[in-house]
This record gives structure tokens, C-alpha cells and sequence, in this order.
């Protein structure tokens, strides 16, 4: 190859020379989509809808289980007194129960005084009124040392058990009850979702597939030529990724704008609902940590399907 | 430099394309590949660019028997040929400083270091003006020598032109050809197919005959 040594080449180092066709097939890849902006925002629109539908079921997961993961609120415990035990008598529990070591506090509501709570609340004074006696049993609400408790559930429940044993005592009621059955529907529905985004990943998989796929068919010339003057498979697959990478990240920007609209949607409803439950509960965003994890995993579907297009379809040329 | 040892090639479709080809041209020489229709040219050239290969026999460039390459040694072998075509091969969203710039992008060589070179292919094909055209905007002749540029421009040691002048006047085949004698004389070796005889003739090259296979 006399010529070649002849006229020396000035190729760059393979590092260097690497990192020139990355650079190259990057802002190659994203000139193409900015030269054919109609295909390219559909493709994106159909991309950041199948991403914002589990993004979104996330979140609205992620908020639910700030309900249930809330450390501030110490479990109590209701008893409610058999309705032939005198005040004095339910106090005098309440005073027992109170040098339990594992009982930080009782607290006595005499049933007249739930009664008088219970008008003032519901004003329901006529329908009270024909009932005649108080309904109402006297309570002693029962706040545990939640320190001294090793796993708070099952603590909880040992702690019931021992109070239901109380001849006074008619009904046990932890409230704690909610937050278990709540615990529960979320993990069901942690499944759900996690299918949803399976499937819903595997049509951002199809989506970017066949876009590249027609990238490849509408660039079958360029690729012939490239093969022909001796371009490696890598150099001819490179803007491909690249353009599979970008779909899937500007895809995940696109859908977490989206998310975040449907949220400032939603911020004044559920705050005005959460006042009415007396609660400072507000809806939270996906953050950092999980903006980022969106991000990488659009990007990595984007790579993905990608390069099983790439695979499939540059062999046919 | 290209020598061919009793070479055949069959397509799967059961034509015989070439049959018992011998031929050996030397470094730096320049031939003429010629013969009817049909007649093998075309796939002898793809032979020798690896496109195709032969069914029986051995094709050595410098050499090294080319069937002992690897495949993803292929590549960088093809580097070292420039390939022009009748119909230029140009890419059409390329301007033609792109297109000539290609195999330098593809080799990995430096952003400056391929200015002046695009630059100096475009100055021994006299189209330094129509650098930032598109394809579309050329004429037959112009788009044959972006093409002969694309092809030079990494400096081959093998130049193969398959029916380069097939749609050119006389004066522009002619000017073609000595485009091709011009990089000959650079050093490098070129094989090119034509059936112009008297473009051929009036070059004064060696010339490779290529016969019809009977049936």
C-alpha cells in the first residue's frame, strides 16, 4: 500500500479519534430530528405519554405512602368502656393502666362530654334527642411509649390483647387499623403500576424500534456509501443510538413536564381536601432522586430499542 | 499490486459472472478493464473491494490473498480503496465539501487536517467554488469528480472507477480520465471499467480484456 505510506495520514489517536465520531454522531443524530421537527414531535408526544402514565401513577403512589409513612403521629389506642361502668370506675382503669411501663399517657372522654363533641361536630341534636340515653360509651384513649416498643406493629397488637383482657373494657380499636388496610391496597397497587410500566416501557421499546427502524430505511443510501469507503458497523450504528438515546431522554423531559403540570393541576384541590381532614398533608413532586431515575431509564429504553432496531435492520443492507 | 489466480465467480442465482480470470497489475500502474455488456466488469471490481467474493481462485492485493481477511479487518481494507461509481454515489443532504470529507470523518482524522484536505481534493478537481453545494446542484461531470475527490481524498493505494465517464460528454470523459491519470501519477494504482473504446484508446493505458462466459 505504497500510496497510503506515501502521503502520510494525520489520523488522530484512537482515543481521541473515538471521541471525535461519538461528538460527530451525536450532533449529527441531533441535527436530523431538528431538520424533520413534525416526526420528531410525534414520536416524542407518544414517547412522553406512555413515560408521564407511570411517572404519574408513581407519584400519586409516592404521595399516598407519605400518608402511611408518617413517624410524627405516635399510634393510639381506643377503649371503649362496657355502657354499665360508672365514670369513676373508668377512670380509676385509666389511673391503672397509666403506671403500665409501656403506656405513656391515658386520656379519660367521658361519654357525656363525647356526646356534647359529637352535637357541636355533626349537630345532630334531634336525631340524638330521640334516642332518648347516651349511645355513647365512656373511651379512654391510650397513647403507648412508642419508644419502648421494638417493632411497632406487632408491639401494638400484644398491647390490645392485654387491654381487651380488662373486664371494664367493651372494644379495642388501634388506629393504626387504617394505615395497615391502607399498606395494603398500596402494595397491590405497587404491583399494578409496576406491571403498567413494564408494558408501558415496552411500547417506548416499539416506538423507538420502529422510528429507527424507518431512520435505517430512509438512510439506506448513506449507509450503502459509508460501507463502500469503509465505515466499521460501529461508526454506521453510532448516530442511530444516539438518536434512540435522545428520543428517550427528551421523551422522559417532556413527560415529567407533563407530570408536573397534572400536579400544579391538582395542588389547591387536595390541599383545600387535606384542611377539611384537619391535615398538613400536601402533595409532593418526584424529586431529584426520581427525576434523575426517569431520566436514565427513558434514555437506557431510548439505547434499547435502539440498538435492537439497529441490530435487526443494518444486516439487511 | 492486484493479481488474480484462475478466479470464477458464480452468483447464487447460478450465473457464472467470470470464469478462470488471470491477470496481474503492478504497483502504481494504471489499466483499462473492458469487455461487452455483462460481461464480468463490474464484479471484478467487486471483487477486489471485498463487495463480492469469488467462488473459486484467489484475488491478492500486496500480496495478501484478500479471502483471508477477517470480517471486521474488511473496513479498514476498504479504506485503503477509492471506489467511484457511474451513478457518483453522493449523498444528497451532503454538501460536497461533506461527501468528499466522509472517509476522512470515518478514518477519524482531525477537523483541521480534514479542511486541507477536502480542500486540496477539491483544487485538483477544480471545484473549490461548489463547495458548499448540494449534489442536486451539480452537473454530471461536476458530481463524477465530487466523487473522484471522495475517492482520492484519503489517498488510496487502489483507485477503481466502474463506467466513471458512462454519462459524460466526450471533452468530460476526457478530462475525467486524465483526472485519474493526474492520481495515477501520485502514486496510486487505477483499475478502471469502461466500454469507450476510443476514450480508451486515445489514454494509451494497458488494457484488460474481459470475455462473455458461454453458456
Amino acid at each position: 500500500m505504497t500510496a497510503k505510506s506515501k502521503y502520510s495520514t494525520q489520523a488522530s489517536s484512537p482515543i481521541v479519534s473515538s471521541l471525535g465520531h461519538h461528538k460527530e454522531a451525536m450532533q449529527y443524530s441531533l441535527l436530523r430530528l431538528w431538520h424533520s421537527p413534525l416526526s420528531t414531535w410525534i414520536t416524542l408526544a407518544a414517547i412522553a405519554i406512555a413515560l408521564s402514565l407511570p411517572a404519574s401513577l408513581h407519584l400519586f403512589l409516592k404521595n399516598l405512602k407519605s400518608l402511611t409513612d408518617d413517624k410524627r403521629q405516635v399510634p393510639t389506642i381506643s377503649l371503649f368502656i362496657k355502657q354499665n361502668i360508672s365514670e369513676q370506675q373508668a377512670r380509676d382503669r385509666g389511673e391503672l393502666l397509666q403506671e403500665m411501663d409501656e403506656i405513656d399517657k391515658v386520656v379519660m372522654i367521658p361519654r357525656d362530654e363525647a356526646l356534647a363533641d359529637f352535637r357541636k361536630i355533626y349537630n345532630f341534636d334531634e336525631a340524638l334527642e330521640t334516642l332518648g340515653k347516651n349511645p355513647l360509651p365512656h373511651v379512654l384513649v391510650i397513647t403507648p411509649h412508642i419508644k419502648l416498643l421494638g417493632d411497632p406493629e406487632m408491639d401494638m397488637k400484644k398491647l390490645a390483647k392485654k387491654l381487651e383482657s380488662y373486664s371494664e373494657v367493651d372494644l379495642v380499636q388501634m388506629d393504626i387499623e387504617w394505615v395497615q388496610r391502607l399498606r395494603g391496597i398500596l402494595r397491590i397497587t405497587e404491583r399494578v403500576i409496576l406491571i403498567i410500566s413494564i408494558l408501558l416501557a415496552l411500547t417506548v421499546l416499539l416506538v423507538i424500534g420502529n422510528t429507527i427502524r424507518l431512520n435505517i430505511e430512509n438512510r439506506k443510501e448513506e449507509i450503502e456509501v459509508s460501507k463502500l469507503i469503509g465505515a466499521t458497523t460501529a461508526y454506521i450504528r453510532r448516530p442511530f443510538l444516539y438518536t434512540g438515546i435522545w428520543y428517550g431522554l427528551f421523551g422522559g423531559i417532556i413527560s415529567l413536564v407533563l407530570v408536573h403540570v397534572a400536579l400544579l393541576f391538582l395542588v389547591t384541590p387536595v390541599n383545600d381536601l387535606a384542611k377539611l381532614y384537619a391535615s398538613n398533608f400536601a402533595l409532593s413532586g418526584l424529586g431529584i432522586k426520581n427525576t434523575i431515575y426517569i431520566l436514565l431509564v427513558s434514555s437506557f429504553l431510548g439505547l434499547i430499542g435502539s440498538w435492537l432496531a439497529v441490530g435487526k435492520h443494518l444486516k439487511e443492507i | 499490486m492486484i493479481e488474480f489466480k484462475s478466479v470464477s465467480k458464480q452468483y447464487p442465482t447460478g450465473q457464472l459472472a467470470l470464469y478462470n480470470v488471470n491477470f496481474k497489475l503492478q504497483q502504481g500502474e494504471m489499466a483499462f478493464l473492458t469487455g461487452q455488456s455483462g460481461a464480468g466488469k463490474s464484479t471484478l471490481l467487486k471483487l477486489i473491494a471485498l463487495l463480492e467474493i469469488a467462488t473459486e481462485g484467489d484475488v491478492f492485493i500486496s500480496g495478501q490473498n484478500i479471502h483471508s481477511i477477517k470480517k471486521r479487518q474488511v473496513p479498514a481494507y476498504r479504506r485503503n480503496i477509492g471506489m467511484i461509481f457511474q451513478d457518483h454515489h453522493l449523498l444528497a443532504d451532503r454538501t460536497v465539501f461533506e461527501n468528499i470529507a466522509l472517509p476522512l470523518k470515518i478514518e477519524g482524522m482531525r477537523p483541521q487536517d480534514i479542511n486541507r484536505r477536502v480542500r486540496a481534493a477539491l483544487d485538483k478537481v477544480n471545484l473549490s467554488k461548489k463547495e458548499k453545494e448540494y449534489p442536486m446542484m451539480l452537473s454530471a461531470g461536476e458530481k463524477q469528480r465530487v466523487g473522484i475527490a471522495r475517492a482520492v481524498v484519503n489517498k488510496p493505494s487502489i483507485i477503481l472507477a466502474d463506467e466513471p465517464t458512462g454519462n459524460l460528454d466526450p471533452d468530460l470523459a476526457l478530462d475525467i480520465m486524465h483526472t485519474f491519470k493526474q492520481f495515477n501519477e501520485y502514486g496510486s494504482t487505477v483499475l478502471i471499467a469502461s466500454h469507450d473504446h476510443h476514450l480508451i484508446k486515445e489514454m494509451r493505458k494497458r488494457i484488460l480484456v474481459l470475455q462473455k462466459v458461454k453458456k
